[in-house]
């Protein structure tokens, strides 16, 4: 009777602590739905994260299982390198319920995008075609767009139509080698502004 | 309270060997789905596959982007006997082709500014270091081409017919790339 019970104490911990290591594992890398697209990233500029060790052997196990579920196939940061965040200037989550402006500048890339994405690091199902601003669009100089469920008027607009709680990847393609040296010095990313939200808060 | 002492050093152990373990394998396990996702989409072995121009209706990875064009062409050594040859046609806007490894690791990429690219690629038991060489049997090799409009992916279908992703050697070509260590 003592064996048997001694027996299903060591099954018990066996199984617990399995199910701990692993569940506390996909926790810490963001395998599991819903959450962990963001990592606490090796660089923030004004709440834009990055980890410029992405596509490579480099990077720790978490950050390497973390990618592998939410940016598979990204390229080394020789060849771009991928900012992304999912609040707005005044640390708020970003969310479709909302309108906001986002403004920039000249980026040190040989081409840049920023790309709306919804919480399971997919492109809102919508038909607006309006998921992705690039420098052919937005020019070389200071540049603006609204980020809204319905156009604006005018100007340059990203659709976070379906959006949810979503999140911003800015890529840049080709980046100055500065920028991998002293990202803060040479690199000034967008700002994302909240203008108004559904039922008037701000 | 000493009876415990056993089973919860055996479920300390058991946690840590679960966690390093998931940690661990969780890249490959990913990247085996995503091949086997391509396979079963009828992304073809040793060729590449233009995929339709990127919309939420068409994405097939985690944050594509609507900007590219992307061209995948998946590699197996197993079913190998030799290297695979590769051929990026030239693009007038940026475009590069990139190597990944079964385990996410992006081992290699070339830019093609604006001009053809070629590539021999050998397997793991490759042990010249002055050869491109994959660090797995398995991978995927993925062209992205800048192509913001629908104007320009018609353009880029065009374009693409000229990739190359194949067991049988290239014609000699003057803008082969040398190896380099």
């Amino acid at each position: 009777m003592a064996r048997s019970r001694s027996f299903r104490a060591y099954g018990l911990a066996v199984i617990g602590g399995i199910l701990a290591g692993s569940g506390s594992a996909l926790a810490l890398s963001g395998l599991f739905p819903g959450f962990g697209a963001m990592s606490d990233g090796t660089v923030n500029l004004d709440g834009w994260k990055a980890d410029f060790s992405t596509g490579s052997e480099a990077a720790d196990p978490y950050t390497r299982a973390r990618i592998a579920r939410h940016g598979l196939l990204a390229l080394a940061r020789s060849e771009a390198v991928y900012f992304t965040r999912n609040t707005d200037d005044q640390g708020e989550r970003l969310r479709e319920g909302c309108r906001y402006r986002l403004s920039g500048g000249r980026m040190p890339a040989q081409w840049w995008s920023v790309t709306l994405y919804d919480a399971e690091s997919r492109l809102p199902m919508n038909t607006d075609g309006a998921l992705s601003l690039d420098a052919s669009r937005a020019g070389e100089e200071a540049w603006s767009a609204t980020i809204a469920p319905q156009a604006p008027d005018e100007g340059l607009w990203l659709s976070s139509r379906g959006g949810g709680q979503f999140d911003l990847t800015l890529r840049l393609y080709v980046p100055d080698a500065r920028l991998i040296e002293d990202p803060a010095g040479t690199l000034a990313p967008p700002r994302v502004e909240r203008l108004a939200c559904a039922g008037g808060a701000t | 309270m000493k009876r415990w002492l056993g089973p919860l050093v055996v479920a300390v152990i058991a946690g840590v060997a679960a966690h390093v373990a998931t940690v661990q394998a969780a890249p490959a396990f990913i990247m085996g789905r995503a091949i086997h996702a391509m396979e079963q989409r009828g992304v073809p072995l040793h060729a590449f596959s233009l995929a339709p121009r990127t919309t939420p209706q068409t994405q097939t990875v985690v944050r594509p982007s609507p900007d590219l064009a992307y061209s995948v062409c998946r590699y197996d050594f197993d079913q190998l006997d030799g290297p695979l040859t590769v051929r990026m046609a030239a693009w007038d806007n940026y475009a590069s082709v990139s190597f990944f490894d079964g385990e996410t690791n992006n081992f290699l990429t070339l830019r093609g500014d604006g001009k053809e690219r070629e590539v021999v690629l050998h397997g793991p038991a490759l042990v010249s270091s002055l050869e491109y060489r994959s660090p797995t049997t398995k991978g995927l090799i993925l062209i992205r081409r800048l192509a913001p409009t629908q104007a320009d992916y018609d353009r880029v279908t065009g374009v693409s017919a000229s990739d190359l992703c194949s067991a049988d050697p290239f014609p000699a070509s003057p803008s082969a790339l040398e190896p380099q260590p």
